[in-house]
């Protein structure tokens, strides 16, 4: 391998080695051109959502594979009656009733997290025009609302369902649906209040904005995985 | 090559004394003591509350390994960075130089450090100790079978240590390339001053260390008797050691998803001017190729053992067929990871093989371009196969004839692999270092664990061998023979720069050739009993089978007796070996071109890639010898006036 050299701070990206690049959001640390910073991030955040999309592709496999089999007619056997009896995929009779979610409750957490992703997005807006910082906490405070009333939604779900996790293959997934959403609003909420502390403290304004910007990839996606998920679990029940 | 003047070193920077703020007093023993700490008071809770309930030792379990985790993590700073962005209070400057390292000394390694060449080096101690629980596990098996009915060891204990045998080397083969030379050796290579996300590298460390006390507390909560696939229901059913199993996965898998993560964002975007992607060495590419196929094979892993522990500790019933549930889903979604899991142990190490070819070939690599495709055609056909383990099953026997094929198929990329490690030999000027010795042997084992895996993949033939020693016997010689002895060469080659001393190489050869001898007599031997047709994961045996046992334990000892030479060769060259120039093996790569032992941010002097990695004998005339070394072992990286090597560059003064 052939090479030259240049000098130490044309190409700085490491420890702080070399002046401080307009862009950069910590002073004192990876002093690196704000472009470089986005790209590392954004593509790392894709990747994650990628591995974070195979684990919800797999989640809904492992439901349609369930309902399919209906192994000893546990799945969700309402419709099956006395007169009108039902077998599951092995021929086996179905001997279970399982009273279905309120899908209701799954459309109100998925409705409040799209709104939690719209006000990230309002967030992102107003760093990305270099306002006023109550143009990004503002809607940042809002969002972190709206994912916490989500949490609070998804808590009082598990509550009121009219089953329990003993239930059968439908209430599993059913509850594992739920828990793979709480474990992701949990991540996003915790996300969310840093925003909106950090946008307080006016740290998201100007050269940072692609910061807010992950955010709301990161808010956008579990907003969609969550309104697959309720689909998934009202229509395909 | 141009130089320039020489910039003060990063880790001769006086820090304050409130520089590093909490890391400062964080350490593995603040880490250990919070996790033992909080598993503890995690353990008197849930006992207290749960214990009365269904599945209350499962859930008890489950809290406590929680509340070590979570604690380790606390203790050694894992989650320090995130909290202090969640505040607004991002570290200062010299907080940034604290936790790379600079003035600590043999301190650094350990706590949470970023410096990436600190962590390959942690990941490098550990995968040496996860080898050793391993390699113990394994001998105590075949201590075992050395007789049909040996009292050595009661069936559970047999069935629990054949498990933990086996995650164990799962999770130590997985990391064992990935992490020590991914982390140390690659960002040199492609350029870089550091992985893309220091603190996550660091995180990615400490985050597997935390999850191996999990499993090797199986053994004190009743053991794992499902062997290291864990099938449902099986493992539904067993002790509660299972959660602390299916814990350990899922923070393994983190860790691992978050190291895949950082690997390839590194490559992507913090190559060197220059280093174009067609530059990039070919263990670079193993790197990222088999960090990638990992991203995909991980979350099934998380999926499977998430619903395993949600079965145990909630009631759930995906898995328990009288519930709804079916072991199907479960050797579904483990397989979809199972089989590209294989291949992500696999890759990295042939690509190091390739890389050390030519380096003592005086070649470039045969097929570079080739062998990346054949790279990439196995990641791609390794997530069409997984259902090939499942022939028996009796799940989907239409299926059995389009996973047939797909993987046979793996075997032509597979094959053009090889052909590609042949044509780098083939009339190469070769320098037969001990690193090459392993090569040698990687190609012989490799060989023998590919065509016996055809045999594997032919439905028929699967019929037969299927659960027997036949089994075994083929994918240690994949795994060990192939994926391990790869990595063994790797060490080898890697060690000077790594740690800035020599290796003993008379020493080094008698372990090569125990470990060699080793190798063929156990897994012969276990060939032979496949053949007889012995069942695998059996403590007792019938005695037509002795013979062929007593041949695989006779080996098995030689095998730990070159291993423990290894070991001892590591040691000593660590302590005692000679000092290692900065390129030893006259290699072309960039890692050689800088100081050993190689300075924080790696590079004095930013290189400028201008040429593929492996111009060896560039400008010889047609009919000459190839040159095989360049007359001087200084290092090329640095800048006029600066030292060539030597420990005054390193972060914190020693090595």
């Amino acid at each position: 391998m052939s090479f030259t050299t240049t000098t130490h701070d044309d190409h700085d990206h490491g420890h702080g080695h070399g002046p401080a690049v307009e862009g950069a959001e910590n002073p004192g640390g990876h002093h690196e051109p704000a472009e470089l910073r986005d790209h590392k991030e954004r593509l790392a955040l894709w990747m994650f959502i990628g591995g974070d999309a195979l684990f919800l592709i797999l989640m809904v496999f492992s439901w349609f594979y369930l309902r399919t089999l209906n192994s000893n007619g546990m799945w969700d056997a309402a419709q099956c009656t006395t007169a009108n009896p039902c077998e599951d995929g092995l021929g086996n009779p179905i001997v279970a009733q399982i009273t279905r979610a309120d899908p209701w409750h799954a459309v109100i957490i998925a409705g409040l997290t799209i709104l939690a992703a719209g006000f990230v997005w309002l967030a992102e807006i107003g760093a990305k025009k270099n306002t006023t910082k109550g143009a990004i906490s503002g809607p940042a405070g809002i969002a972190f609302l709206f994912m916490v009333l989500a949490i609070a939604m998804q808590i009082y779900q598990f509550q009121v369902l009219p089953f329990t996790t003993i239930d059968g293959g439908y209430a599993s997934t059913y509850e594992f649906f739920m828990g793979s959403t709480l474990a992701h609003l949990l991540i996003l909420a915790f996300i969310g209040l840093g925003l909106w502390i950090r946008s307080s403290r006016g740290r998201h304004a100007g050269g940072t904005w692609y910061r807010v910007r992950l955010i709301r990839f990161f808010a956008v996606w579990v907003a969609l995985s969550t309104v697959i998920l309720t689909v998934v679990g009202s229509l395909f029940a | 090559m141009t130089t320039a003047l020489a910039p003060p070193l990063l880790e001769d920077t006086k820090l304050g004394p409130n520089a590093g703020g909490l890391y400062e007093r964080l350490n593995i023993w603040t880490g250990l003591g919070f996790g033992i700490f909080l598993g503890f008071v995690a353990w008197v809770v849930s006992h207290a509350t749960l214990q009365g309930s269904n599945w209350g030792s499962d859930m008890v379990v489950t809290c406590t390994m929680l509340g070590w985790v979570i604690g380790f993590n606390i203790g050694i700073g894992t989650f320090n960075a995130p909290i202090r962005w969640m505040l607004g209070h991002d570290q200062t400057h010299e907080d940034e130089l604290y936790v790379a390292g600079v003035g600590q000394g043999r301190h650094r390694y350990l706590k949470y450090c970023t410096d990436h060449k600190v962590v390959g080096t942690q990941y490098l101690v550990l995968v040496m100790v996860l080898f050793a629980v391993g390699g113990t596990l394994a001998m105590m098996i075949r201590t075992q079978l050395i007789t049909a009915h040996s009292s050595f060891l009661d069936p559970q204990t047999y069935n629990a240590i054949v498990t933990v045998h086996g995650m164990v080397m799962i999770i130590a083969t997985i990391v064992m390339v990935s992490g020590p030379f991914a982390n140390f050796i690659m960002p040199i290579m492609i350029g870089a001053k550091d992985m893309a996300f220091p603190r996550l590298n660091a995180m990615s460390f400490w985050v597997i260390f935390s999850a191996v006390p999990c499993i090797l507390a199986t053994f004190f909560l009743g053991g794992v008797n499902a062997g290291w696939t864990t099938y449902a229901p099986l493992s539904v059913q067993a002790p509660p050691a299972m959660d602390a199993f299916a814990m350990c996965i899922i923070v393994f898998v983190v860790s691992v998803t978050v190291a895949g993560v950082n690997t390839i964002v590194t490559v992507v975007t913090m190559r060197a001017k220059g280093m174009t992607m067609g530059r990039l060495p070919i263990f670079t590419w193993g790197s990222i190729i088999g960090a990638g196929l990992g991203l995909y094979a991980m979350p099934a892993f998380l999926l499977a053992m998430t619903m395993m522990i949600t079965d145990r500790v909630t009631g759930t019933s995906f898995f328990v067929a009288a519930y709804g549930g079916s072991g199907w889903l479960w050797e579904n979604v483990f397989w979809i990871m199972g089989h590209p899991e294989v291949y992500v142990i696999l890759i990295p190490p042939v690509a190091a093989v390739l890389e050390i070819a030519s380096t003592f070939a005086r070649k470039p690599v045969f097929g570079y371009k080739v062998a990346i495709a054949g790279f990439v055609a196995i990641a791609s056909l390794a997530i069409m196969v997984w259902a090939h383990h499942m022939f028996t099953t009796g799940w989907a026997p239409n299926l059995a004839g389009p996973f047939m094929l797909t993987t046979e198929l793996i075997s032509i990329p597979t094959g053009i692999i090889f052909l590609c490690t042949i044509g780098t030999l083939w009339k190469g000027s070769i320098w037969t270092r001990l690193p090459m010795y392993f090569v040698y042997l990687f190609i012989w084992n490799f060989i023998i664990g590919g065509v016996t895996g055809i045999y594997l993949s032919d439905v028929p033939a699967d019929q037969y061998f299927h659960g027997d020693m036949f089994v075994t016997a083929h994918f240690h010689y994949t795994l060990l023979g192939g994926a391990m002895i790869g990595a063994t060469a790797a060490v080898c080659y890697w060690f000077p720069k790594m740690s800035g001393r020599m290796l003993n190489e008379r020493i080094g050869k008698v372990a090569f050739w125990l470990i060699a001898i080793g190798i063929q007599v156990t897994y012969f031997g276990q060939f032979w009993e496949g053949f007889q047709g012995m069942p695998r994961r059996v403590a007792y045996y019938d005695p037509q089978f002795l013979s062929a046992n007593q041949m695989s334990t006779i080996g098995a000892y030689t095998l730990m007796a070159g291993w423990l030479v290894f070991l001892y060769m590591m040691l000593h060259g660590w302590r005692n070996g000679k000092i290692a120039p900065a390129n030893p093996w006259h290699s072309k790569t960039l890692e050689w071109k800088v100081p050993t032992p190689v300075p924080l941010e790696n590079f004095l002097v930013d290189p400028v890639v201008t040429s593929d990695p492996y111009t060896y004998g560039e400008g010889v005339p047609d009919g000459q010898e190839v040159p095989d070394f360049a007359p001087s072992d200084d290092p090329e990286l640095v800048p006029a006036g600066s030292a060539g090597s030597g420990a005054q560059t390193d972060a914190g003064g020693d090595h």
